[in-house]
């Protein structure tokens, strides 16, 4: 047994993993190319349901265990995962690892399809219209995950793999599981820094700021904003996946608009919309304030009139609101994301000028 | 091509936008000369904006055609348009509002690396990227914001606003720029030497303009040829001072 702050600390780290992967999803496409994703959930939910569905579906067909519509009925779900978890995976890490990054790989292309069926209504509405579309999107998939009891098990949920039980049980495998979450976290946030500084990351932002502007100077509307979509869906699939693969059991119930929306969307909006650090810090604050609340719930009960889950709601709201009102650009405003070192700039500028100037 | 096709780098025929019952173009056809200043003068709500909206694709026209390079680009979408080789700037500046001026310039240019695969890697642009910096300082200079280059447009003044305008579609190397109102609102000197500098890539680049324009006693001594639109309608063309001494353009401009 680890220390109990120990455990507080492994829960902001994973909490602050996962919802960075999410937030920096909806960062690109709200912050960086302007679509309105209310339905942010749709991709993280798919990307769980991938999590819940398949890797456990292969493993039992292969070791001759019921895969089909029966693999996600409770009563045979837990005895069939139990099984793969420790006579499958638990000796075999290699193929632990192989079945994680194959489920992200699914995971991935499906929230990226998602996304790429998202741009056509992002095509023809605007605005509000949109992002109710969107939102209904994640809504629809809630519910068919929550009554479809073939795919992930309905309200019963399914328990899902586990890649990590190779390193262990109790407090190594938290910890490792969560250190390699946060590893996941780290690499996606490097990935979506180094699109932000690129020329692409730059059309989106044009396109954002006018999107006339952006088509006269030859941007493909249509298709920046599909990329933009198709790779936030597959970014915040992956999130699903992993949380999926931590939490150790799926259910769609627990995907709520609530958590993987409009938090990550108060996330985005406290840090800085259109740049990841300031989403960086926006989650860590959160995820840190969120977990306190969580730990601290019984002791919150005493000296606060409310029930304490309710703190969690009450704080969205009120970030949201303040944001809104005194800093609606976020703690960290966003900042030119310059593509080449300033120095270097400065070179190329003093290089023109100053020939002129002699001419 | 024929010898009409290389001559005129832009040719409308019959083309026409109508508002609801407002027809803002009225079967209008207007052609470009190559590597020439063609002007485009009307008073207000005359339709000069609608026609190069019409022809760069923002809105689509209801009737008539565009023929740019030898080429049918009606109802093209813009970015086709861009790419074929014809930009305009917008009389209302539509700047990349949170970019800086120097970003605002390269995304005109455009860069490989706008494709999120090649973007990922650094490498697969960096040098384009470059050779796209040193560009666009050239223009930036000449239009005199090289010193703000790393101001976000929306801290610019109405003036800075409108040198970024030229600045975008001069960077891009496009055969044919039409120009809104470039200088509306900018001192009278200031506009003469932004337009001498316009005139003179004329003969250092393979470029046209169409320059669209209020205040003709600035802009027509570097007019080579000059249409007049009022009401949807081209009343009157021709040479700058025959234009300058047709009745009916003295009239709608004293009746103004
Ligand atoms: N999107 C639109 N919807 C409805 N009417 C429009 C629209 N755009 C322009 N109009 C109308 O079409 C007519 C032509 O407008 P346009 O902007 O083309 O004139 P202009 O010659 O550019 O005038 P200005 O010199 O003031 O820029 C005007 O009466 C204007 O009100
Ligand atoms: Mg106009």
């Amino acid at each position: 047994m680890l220390p109990p702050y120990v455990y507080l600390i492994l829960n902001i780290l994973v909490n602050f993993a996962v919802f960075l992967i999410v937030t920096l999803s909806l960062n690109l496409e709200t912050g960086y190319a302007g679509i309105p994703q209310f339905g942010r959930v749709l991709a993280v939910l798919a990307g769980a349901i991938v999590a819940g569905a398949v890797p456990g579906r292969l493993i039992a067909y292969y070791i001759g265990e019921k895969w089909g519509a029966e693999y996600a009925n409770h009563l045979y779900n837990f005895p069939i995962v139990d099984r793969i978890n420790r006579e499958i995976l638990a000796p075999n890490p290699l193929l632990s690892i192989g079945i994680l990054l194959f489920t992200l790989v699914v995971a991935a292309i499906f929230g990226g399809i998602l996304g790429y069926l998202s741009s056509y209504p992002a095509l023809r509405l605007k605005e509000a219209y949109l992002g109710i579309t969107l939102l209904a999107f994640g809504d629809a998939l809630q519910i068919i995950g929550k009554y479809w009891q073939p795919l992930v098990g309905a309200t019963m949920g399914v328990t899902v793999p586990d890649p990590y039980r190779c390193i262990g049980i109790g407090a190594e495998k938290t910890i490792g599981a969560t250190l390699i979450f946060l590893g996941f976290a780290i690499l996606i946030y490097l990935f979506v820094e180094s699109l932000g500084r690129s020329p692409f990351g730059r059309a989106l932002k044009a396109m954002r700021d006018s999107e006339v502007a952006a088509e006269v100077y030859g941007k493909n509307i249509v298709r920046l904003r599909g990329w933009a979509l198709i790779i936030g869906g597959a970014i915040a699939a992956v999130g699903g996946a992993l949380w999926a693969f931590y939490a150790g059991s799926m259910k769609a119930l627990t995907y709520d608009r609530l958590t993987w929306t409009f938090w990550p969307w108060a996330f985005m909006m406290l840090g800085g919309t259109g740049n990841n650090f300031g989403v960086f810090v926006g989650v860590l604050i959160f995820s840190t304030v969120r977990s306190l609340i969580y730990v601290y719930k019984h002791a919150l009960a005493t000296i606060i009139p409310i029930k304490p889950a309710w703190l969690e709601y009450i704080l969205v709201g009120l970030v949201i609101v303040l944001i809104s009102l005194f800093r609606p650009q976020g703690f960290i405003p966003e900042k030119p994301a310059l593509s080449v070192k300033r120095k270097e700039i400065e070179r190329i500028k003093e290089a023109i000028t100053s020939k002129k100037a002699e001419a | 091509m024929s010898s009409e096709r290389r001559r005129y780098i832009l040719e409308t025929k019959d083309l026409t936008k109508a508002f609801g019952g407002l027809v803002a173009v009225n079967h209008v056809n207007i052609k470009v000369e190559r590597n020439k200043m063609t002007m485009l003068m009307g008073p207000n709500g005359a339709g000069k904006t609608t026609f190069v909206n019409v022809c760069t694709g923002v809105l689509k026209p209801d009737e008539g055609e565009v023929i740019f390079d030898g080429r049918d680009i009606t109802g093209w979408p813009p970015h086709d348009v861009y790419k074929a080789g014809f930009v305009r700037t917008f009389q209302v500046p539509e700047p990349f509002l949170k970019l800086t001026v120097l970003d605002n310039v390269l995304v005109a240019i455009g860069n490989k690396g706008e494709n999120p695969f090649r973007g990922a890697i650094k490498w697969l642009w960096i040098r384009e990227e470059k050779e796209n910096i040193e560009k666009a300082f050239k223009i930036l200079d000449a239009v005199g914001l090289a010193d703000l280059w790393d101001r976000q447009a929306f801290t610019l003044g109405a003036g800075q606003l409108k040198m970024l305008e030229i600045a975008r579609a001069l960077a891009t190397g496009a055969k044919l720029i039409a120009l809104d109102e470039p200088i509306g609102g900018t001192d009278p000197a200031y506009a003469n030497d932004i337009l001498s500098y316009v005139k003179g890539l004329l003969k250092i680049w393979d470029v046209s303009f169409l320059l669209i324009e209020h205040r003709i006693d600035i802009a027509l001594p570097f007019a080579d040829y000059v249409y007049v639109m009022d009401r949807g309608k081209v009343i009157a063309e021709g040479l700058p001072d025959e234009v300058a001494n047709n009745p009916k353009v003295i009239e709608i401009y004293i009746g103004e």
